[in-house]
């Protein structure tokens, strides 16, 4: 029992992580049909950054700030170099765009950082005993600040003016410009909210999973598979679907095999595209037909 | 200008030529390298042979299936993989280890593509992009496949008691190979399913409504575009002489994916090219980034990778085959100008109005019942478009659907031929339930149909859209295409009927033209040409006079007499009430998803449901106005 409960709260806060990674494929995917490959970067440059400002003596808190605000802003430039300049963007072309950008991310990381993985400090260094459950402070600040943050973005959705435009663009673009609302400026938007909660999960998941060049590839990949567990158009599915996968992926871990953790999450992607092909694939495609 | 990925099979006629000659081209370059080259970048040369097989099956797959693979790296380590236990294990010897290896990797394609096929483009790219990564983690785990160090001392191959061993010998082994790897594909891209999966690429619905099973052809290029991975695997694997997980790395993959990109996707020849400057490009690179950075250890050639991926997709979409066609073009001089709009209408031969047309043998003898529609209905949400529809027609007859704007003949249209499944009701083509199935089923029924937007292949000729039509009364299938020799003469056959058909519609000059370069009206034409090459026992017209000019609406009506008078039966959906009125046999008039009426032309004309529908819903409606007048003595 006591393992179990260990396990699930362990499979929560990297759910967590998940989840953040999610919303930010979820709010690109929403406006402009694309799917960033470079999202897991987003997160790992954001670990590396902040990392590497600690050890230049920076304070931790300017330090995660720092690695946020750059990434957020490295999320805006792609927009504008990469995605805002194609005319006719079909889905093809934006794999291998964002697939450029990606391995592009990811080869000046390791150019800049080396090929070693590092920890961040944690917010609050060592952990507790409650009822037999190790938790570390860490573990906390995860599921505290990943709640608030997709509390926040999902309030921005449903209660903001530019939130509602987002939403409006992604469902109906033609009647989204006739009123006024600007695709591109929706487009950057949604790029600098994925950089910004990209980069949240990253500072947060580097002190316990670590961080290196090429984390953001399996980083991604989950968080884009919890994206499609949650019908990849929904915030809230977003963040369940990253809580289940986390949770699922370290039973696996758990009671069958540590090995087999990676493969989780590419099964429940199969199983449930194939299940539930209509349920997930029909809402997307009415949202963007 | 749009930006538009160029398709394998774009602009047929004229790449056929310059595919040869670019085989040709790449096949001197490939063999002069050994002559003038160094050992060192011989080296390189072999792995870029070994590679250019994995990219050109990439190639094929995003070229013909418009499909992105991130995995193919685990299907070369799949091959690579099988080949090294096979040859170490169990001693075979490569050659039957390769057809083995081949085969297994080939399977493990089939069964990952099958469920994610029939999912759009990045599900299955991010799916291929986890199956890479399994691949790893089953390499990595697997004490059996030798965990992380992986298989050792795999021998270079012999044949004829020779042993390739240097460089130079085993970049000649493989030159053949790649060249039979190019020739097949080729060969398959300009076959009957290359241009099936063309059309699918400009209109799915269309390629489908004509007898395209989508689903199946994605499928066995997928499973293709593997086993091009595969043999690229076996040759890696003896080449190396060791295989360990990183030979299904994610890097690999994108490396994989640039070489086909660079090349240009829209050109199989392309992907070796892409292969060699990819491969200089990466060697290149390994040297120079840590001179020039002290310290840069690792994969630092990725950097290279990204910036080349995303600069080429930005400028250069169709590659460096794109710069190529580009300078022929300006060498040739522009010859696709646009049809000018008044250059005439298509130009038809007076025949007689009941000269029967396309009578087949074996055609379902006139009045025998063919389509069965029951109690069709459709919701979308809360509206109901089509409300419990029936209609029954018959072998030999025109029938109209007429009906104001929104009344639901479209979409009793798109149910009729399964582009949308109904949310209840049945519908029965020639003995066959068809309802929520894929249109190529309807079309299998012998029932096929147009489109009140047009659906023309943009990227295809008026022969080649016409050709497409052809597809179900054609059957070379994949293996087929790729050894020609069986597909050839059945090839000319179709092109020939194509031709026939052409002339038959007036659009015989027209024939090399794109299709989107002819003016709305024919484009018309081209659509309907399109889908009597199916041979059908049933069309469905949606708006086919609509852009048509007086003598062109004429000289429809009497093409559709004569089809009538051999057998065909014709449904119609239509807005000129009066050409419809003078047409039908039978005509049934939809309102708000209702049928109000059924029966003659005259019957309907006198029926006052349908007078009020027409003059009471959109007085200032043009039809509106038609109906009411032909509706006053």
């Amino acid at each position: 029992m006591t393992d179990l409960l260990q396990l699930l709260f362990a499979g929560l806060s990297q759910g967590a992580v998940y989840a953040l990674v999610a919303i930010g494929f979820v709010a690109i995917f929403t406006v402009s049909g694309v799917i960033n490959l470079a999202q897991g970067e987003f997160a790992a440059l954001a670990g590396l950054v902040a990392i590497s400002a600690v050890g230049s003596g920076l304070p931790l808190l300017a330090a995660v700030v720092l690695a946020v605000l750059s990434v957020a802003l490295v999320a805006v430039i792609m927009e504008r170099l990469v995605i805002f300049p194609v005319k006719r963007m079909t889905t093809l072309v934006s794999l291998i765009l964002t697939l450029g950008v990606s391995t592009g991310l990811k080869a000046l990381m390791l150019l800049v950082y080396g090929p070693n993985a590092e920890g961040l400090t944690p917010l609050t260094p060592g952990s507790f005993s409650l009822g037999g459950v190790s938790i570390r402070y860490q573990e906390l600040w995860i599921l505290l600040i990943a709640g608030v943050v997709s509390l926040a973005v999902y309030w921005f959705y449903e209660r903001t003016l530019a939130g509602k435009s987002l939403r409006a663009c992604a469902e109906q673009p033609v009647a989204a410009r006739l009123v006024g609302i600007s695709l591109t400026k929706a487009s950057l938007l949604s790029f600098l909210i994925a950089g910004t909660v990209g980069a949240i999960a990253g500072v947060l998941a580097s002190p316990i999973y670590f961080t290196s060049w090429e984390s953001g590839l399996t980083l991604g990949l989950k968080g884009f598979v919890a994206a499609t567990l949650g019908g990849l158009i929904s915030v809230r599915g977003a963040v369940l679907g990253g809580l289940l996968l986390g949770v699922l992926e370290t039973l696996t871990a758990g009671y069958i095999s540590t090995g087999l953790r990676d493969a989780v999450a590419f099964l429940l992607l199969i199983i449930v595209l194939v299940a539930r092909p209509a349920g997930i694939f029909g809402r997307t495609a009415e949202a963007r037909v | 200008m749009t930006r538009r990925l160029p398709r394998i099979g774009a602009h047929r006629r004229r790449s056929r030529r310059g595919d040869v000659i670019g085989i040709a081209v790449v096949a001197l370059l490939m063999l002069a390298l050994p002559l003038v080259a160094s050992s060192s970048v011989i080296n390189v040369g072999v792995y870029a042979l070994i590679y250019a097989l994995a990219a050109l099956g990439l190639s094929l797959l995003m070229g013909l299936a418009g499909q992105v693979s991130l995995g193919q790296a685990g299907f070369f380590a799949i091959g690579a993989y099988t080949q090294a236990v096979l040859v170490t294990r169990y001693e075979w010897s490569g050659l039957p280890a390769s057809v083995l290896a081949v085969a297994v990797t080939m399977t493990a394609a089939l069964l990952v593509g099958l469920p994610l096929l029939r999912l759009r483009g990045h599900y299955l790219a991010l799916a291929t992009l986890g199956f890479g990564i399994i691949v790893t983690v089953l390499a990595t785990e697997s004490d059996f496949l030798g965990a992380t160090s992986g298989i050792f001392g795999i021998t270079k191959p012999e044949l004829n008691n020779r042993t390739y061993n240097s460089p130079t010998e085993y970049y000649l082994l493989l030159v053949p190979v790649v060249l039979l790897g190019l020739w097949l594909a080729r060969n398959i891209v300009e076959s009957r399913i290359g241009r099936a999966l063309g059309a699918v690429n400009d209109s799915e619905v269309a390629a489908e409504s004509l007898g395209v099973d989508t689903f199946r052809l994605r499928v066995q290029v997928f499973v293709l575009s593997a086993a091009y991975a595969s043999v690229a695997g076996t040759a890696f694997a003896h080449w190396l002489g060791v295989i360990n997980p990183n030979a299904a790395n994610f890097p690999l993959s994108v490396k994989f994916l640039l070489m086909a990109v660079l090349g240009g996707v829209g050109s199989v020849y392309g992907a070796v090219v892409g292969a060699f400057a990819v491969e200089g490009l990466d060697d290149g690179l390994r040297r120079l980034i840590p001179e020039l950075l002290p310290g840069a250890v690792g994969e630092v050639q990725l950097i290279g990778f990204g910036i080349l991926l995303t600069t080429i997709m930005i400028f250069l979409p169709g590659g460096l085959h794109q710069l190529w066609t580009g300078a022929r073009r300006r060498m040739a001089g522009d010859t696709s100008a646009p049809v000018p709009e008044d250059e005439g209408e298509a130009r038809l031969e007076p025949v007689a109005d009941d000269v029967p047309l396309l009578a087949r043998e074996g055609r379902p003898a006139p009045g025998t019942p063919l389509l069965e529609v029951r109690g069709l209905t459709k919701r979308f949400g809360g509206v109901t478009a089509v409300d419990d529809f029936d209609l029954t027609v018959a072998a030999g007859e025109i029938v109209a659907l007429i009906g104001p704007n929104g009344a639901g003949k479209t979409t009793a249209f798109n149910m009729i031929s399964g582009a949308v499944p109904p949310t209840a009701g049945e519908v029965t083509m020639a003995g066959t339930r068809v309802e929520g199935r894929k249109p190529h089923v309807f079309a299998r029924a012998g029932a096929t149909r147009t489109f009140q937007n047009l659906q023309i292949f943009a990227s295809a000729t008026v022969l080649g859209n016409v050709m497409v039509g052809r597809h179900l009364r054609s059957r070379s299938g994949m293996l087929g295409a790729a050894l020609v020799l069986p597909a050839r003469r059945e090839e000319r056959a179709v092109e020939e009927s194509a031709r026939e058909l052409l002339e038959l519609l007036g659009l015989g000059e027209d024939a090399d033209r794109l299709a989107v370069d002819l003016p709305f009206g024919r484009q018309r034409l081209v659509e309907i040409a399109r889908a009597l090459a199916l041979d059908p026992d049933l069309l469905l017209l949606d708006e086919p006079m609509a852009g048509l000019s007086g003598t062109e609406r004429r000289e429809l009506a009497r093409l559709l007499r004569r089809l009538r008078a051999g057998g065909m039966a014709i449904v119609l959906v239509e807005h000129d009430v009066e050409a419809v009125l003078a047409l039908a046999d039978r005509v049934a008039v939809l309102e708000d998803g209702v049928r109000i009426a059924l029966g003659t032309p005259d019957e309907v004309r006198h029926d006052p449901a349908v007078i009020a529908a027409y003059l009471g819903v959109e007085p200032e409606d043009e039809a509106a106005t038609a109906a009411a007048e032909a509706g006053t003595p």
